[in-house]
């Protein structure tokens, strides 16, 4: 069977945050520990390798800042994050209405499956290359790229969700006098939801790093070119600066992906951290 | 058979059934057609410094291939895929069942763990090449960090999924706790190992690609980025559609692998979309 | 007859989490004790603390005090890190699930134990193999678990214990989730078994009917915390006829005296 899967990864990570048996303090106290662990590898590794290859932790922060205040880190970023946005849009919004519209067509779905699964198992970054041929060195190229990766993503969760969905339920809706449109409404779209957001979810991360990912390969600016360029110039703390910057890009959407989902899906019961066997 | 034609096929009577799976055939290969008149009529119009001629990318292939130029750059390719998704997946898999026995450090790391999943890590490149230089080594990283995480991720998940009552009993039963490592938790975890495999293989061959765009001179990355600052466009789509096809067959491989192996799962399996 | 198995004053209740009062005893002061050879079976009210008190047995839990104490010596019961599951293979655990390997056949998975106590050999092999006709699933030794129906699913989990030959074996409503047809022929395969071998089971249900059909002896254990509320010799005559047992004279006597104990 070639259909993807992906949720076991959404599993994995619910397992890892999953509670062990120590009390919160002194986990929290652990984890404070690791950090300042990392933080003197991080600067014994800069001291004795020298800054010219790994910039200091405190340089970078200076960078950081210094970055901000003029305006040039928050430059690149609105850029690259503006690439992300138009293309997880662009990308997103038809991937979750089309199996709604292919759900009453299931031969139509069957004719295009094979596409759709090529579609999924294919290296979408390889396209970079054709991408930036076809729409130069500009953002468009970069939203094309970006559009393919997560399409396909949300285009397969979005099909499970529909599929998932208990023909029970749509059973009883018809019996009591409910139409299609009602019932795709209340019945498969709220059923559907979860299975989007998971998409979505996944995708995201995967839209950012196509964008910084066609960035660096051709591009005058963004979060990927400021990577790119620095390293021509050996600035590892620049490129350091420009990563912590993706890196709270990314965070900052997950966040924001986490939010709306919560508001969309209180009907829920809360995730299953009474689940745990004994 | 994909779970889209099952949905297809699945309220029909028999009859119906063979008939609509010949219709869905027809209905793919006239799909097929559209698609090759497409591009053609697009290289036409839109200029063959834009689009290649599908009759041009196809003699091509086979030019490359007669001369070596296809089986050398694939072999690269392949090579530093096949060694840095060993280097990966090892880790991955060790790692978890280190972490096994040590619960308090588990603890400590993780947050760490969680969210260096969300670092982008093609973004890493530059750094690599600047750090080990223009060989393999900053491939072999890339390709490392990209299957790690994945398998990492499930192979964790796979061993706490393990029920506690089977560990219980299999103790009562007389099993040492090597035993029940190699018996019970490598067996449980597989399935998860496997669906990190699925998203990992692929993976490393799509990062070696990638890695060779800008990093070394040989392999199929190399061939496409090369043939597009050439503007040689054919070469492009030559190189691309070798790279598509070379990730689409480890995944069917993978797929029938798996399959192979899992045969004591029950049927339930399309749960897995 | 000596005791083989003895319980002594065994109390449990679970340990506190941070900020949390301990939970209220679940087991209070049990003692009882079974004979080499005997069929004891316990009866109490759903949700009474009967598995755990297996699980304490069996050494796969601890318990808060008391003593368990098999041929004469005294088991570990400490802290988990200590416990002994299933005393080396002295103690034989039927579980209310049936805990097969999902990865490995019917015949796999009773070769298991076998398996993993070095003991797998042309003769042990052979005695498998007979234990697999006894209960009647020649044909079926090479399909997996979840091809297996519920009923075939608990003789294998059963001769998976028998096949190594514990001292005691420890039954926790081994055939709670079966239709009461099956259920009937899987009380009589195990009496079957039994007969051959005479050995020593502790059999925990809350079903009376088969308490009385297959014991010698029953215990009542009272509502949390559990303790004994009462004992009962059970005389009716083996070889017992499961299906006739109702009609019994001393089966009318022992129900109601059994029923009563029971909240």
């Amino acid at each position: 069977m070639t259909t993807p899967t992906l949720s076991g990864q959404a599993a994995g990570a619910a397992a890892l945050l999953r509670g062990g048996p120590l009390g919160l303090l002194a986990r929290k106290r652990d984890q404070l520990l690791v950090l300042v662990v990392l933080l003197a590898i991080w600067q014994g590794l800069s001291i004795l390798l020298g800054e010219y290859w790994i910039g200091t932790p405190w340089g970078t922060v200076r960078r950081l800042v210094s970055g901000i205040a003029d305006g040039e880190l928050l430059q690149h970023a609105s850029y690259t994050v503006a690439e992300a946005i138009i293309g997880f849009l662009v990308g997103g919004i038809p991937a979750a209405a089309l199996p709604f519209v292919l759900r009453r067509l299931p031969m139509v779905t069957a004719i295009i499956d094979p596409i759709m699964v090529g579609g999924y198992g294919s290296p979408k970054l390889a396209l970079a290359p054709l991408f930036i041929l076809w729409f130069g060195i500009g953002i468009e190229s970069k939203i094309a790229l970006i559009v393919f990766t997560v399409f396909f993503i949300v285009y397969f969760s979005t099909l499970a969700g529909i599929r998932a969905l208990d023909p029970k339920l749509v059973q009883m809706a018809q019996m009591s006098g409910a139409s299609e449109s009602d019932i795709a409404r209340h019945i498969i779209f709220p059923g559907a939801v979860p299975h989007i957001f998971a998409g979505l979810r996944i995708a995201m991360p995967y839209s950012i790093g196509a964008a910084v990912v066609a960035e660096l390969i051709s591009a005058n600016r963004g979060l990927g070119y400021m990577i790119q360029l620095r390293s021509m110039n050996f600035d590892t703390t620049g490129i350091f600066v420009a990563l912590a910057a993706v890196c709270f890009i990314v965070a900052v959407a997950n966040w924001i992906v986490n939010i709306v989902e919560r508001h969309l899906l209180l009907w829920r019961p809360p995730a299953d951290v009474t689940a745990q066997k004994e | 058979m994909t779970t889209a034609e099952q949905a297809a096929t699945l309220p029909a009577e028999p009859d119906g059934i063979k008939w609509r799976h010949v219709m869905v055939r027809v209905g793919q290969i006239g799909l097929g057609l559209v698609f090759l008149w497409l591009w053609k009529w697009g290289a036409n119009s839109a200029g063959e410094s834009y689009i290649a001629d599908p009759f041009k990318v196809w003699d091509r292939l086979i030019e490359i291939a007669r001369t070596g130029e296809l089986a050398r750059h694939t072999y690269v390719t392949l090579r530093i895929s096949a060694i840095g998704f060993a280097i990966g997946c090892a880790a991955g898999v060790v790692l978890p069942f280190a972490l096994r026995r040590m619960p308090r450090l588990t603890d400590a790391i993780e947050p760490y763990i969680m969210a260096s999943v969300g670092v982008p890590k093609y973004a890493l490149i530059p750094l690599f090449i600047l750090w080990f230089g223009i060989n393999d080594a900053p491939k072999l990283w890339l390709i490392g960090l990209l299957v790690f995480y994945p398998v990492f991720i499930s192979v964790f998940a796979g061993i706490r999924s393990v029920d506690g009552r089977l560990l219980d009993i299999a103790r009562v039963l007389g099993a040492s706790e090597s035993r029940i490592s190699v018996e019970v938790i490598w067996h449980a975890m597989l399935p998860f190992f496997f669906s990190g495999l699925k998203i990992s293989v692929p993976r490393a061959v799509s990062a070696a690609i990638i890695a060779e765009f800008l990093v070394g001179f040989e392999g199929i990355g190399f061939y496409i980025e090369n043939a597009r600052q050439q503007m040689d466009v054919t070469g492009a789509f030559v190189g691309i559609a070798v790279a598509i096809a070379l990730v689409l067959v480890m995944n069917a491989l993978l797929v029938w692998i798996d399959k192979r192996l899992s045969a004591w799962r029950p049927m339930d399996r399309h749960m897995e979309l | 007859m000596a005791a083989l198995l003895e319980v002594r004053n065994l109390s449990k209740r679970f340990a506190s989490r941070a900020g949390r009062e301990p939970s209220p005893w679940i087991i209070r002061d049990l003692s009882f004790s079974v004979a080499d050879g005997e069929f004891l079976t316990i009866v109490g009210p759903s949700g009474g603390g009967k598995t755990t008190l297996l699980n304490m047995i069996a050494q796969i839990d601890t318990a808060s005090g008391g003593e368990i104490v098999f041929q004469s010596k005294s088991a570990p019961l400490g802290d988990k890190t200590s416990l002994k599951p299933g005393l080396n293979c002295q103690i034989g655990y039927v579980t209310q699930e049936d805990n097969l390997l999902p990865w490995r056949t019917c015949l796999e998975n009773v070769l298991f134990p076998l398996m993993a106590q070095g003991r797998l050999n042309d003769e042990t092999r052979a005695h498998a193999q007979s234990l697999i006709r006894a209960v009647g699933l020649e044909g079926w030794e090479k399909h997996y678990p979840h091809e297996l129906s519920g009923g075939m699913r608990k003789r294998t989990s059963l001769i998976r214990t028998l096949v190594y030959d514990p001292p005691v074996i420890l039954m926790d409503e081994p055939f709670g989730a079966v239709d009461a047809q099956t259920r009937v022929q899987l009380q009589e395969d195990l009496l079957r078994l039994w007969n051959l071998g005479r050995k020593t089971i502790v059999f925990v249900t809350h079903d009376i009917t088969e308490a009385i059909a297959l014991a010698d002896r029953t215990l009542v254990l009272t509502r949390q915390p559990s303790s004994v509320a009462g004992e009962h010799i059970i005389t009716i005559p083996r070889p017992r006829d499961i299906r006739d047992i109702l009609t019994h004279p001393e089966f009318v006597d022992l129900y109601r005296r059994i029923r009563a104990q029971v909240q």
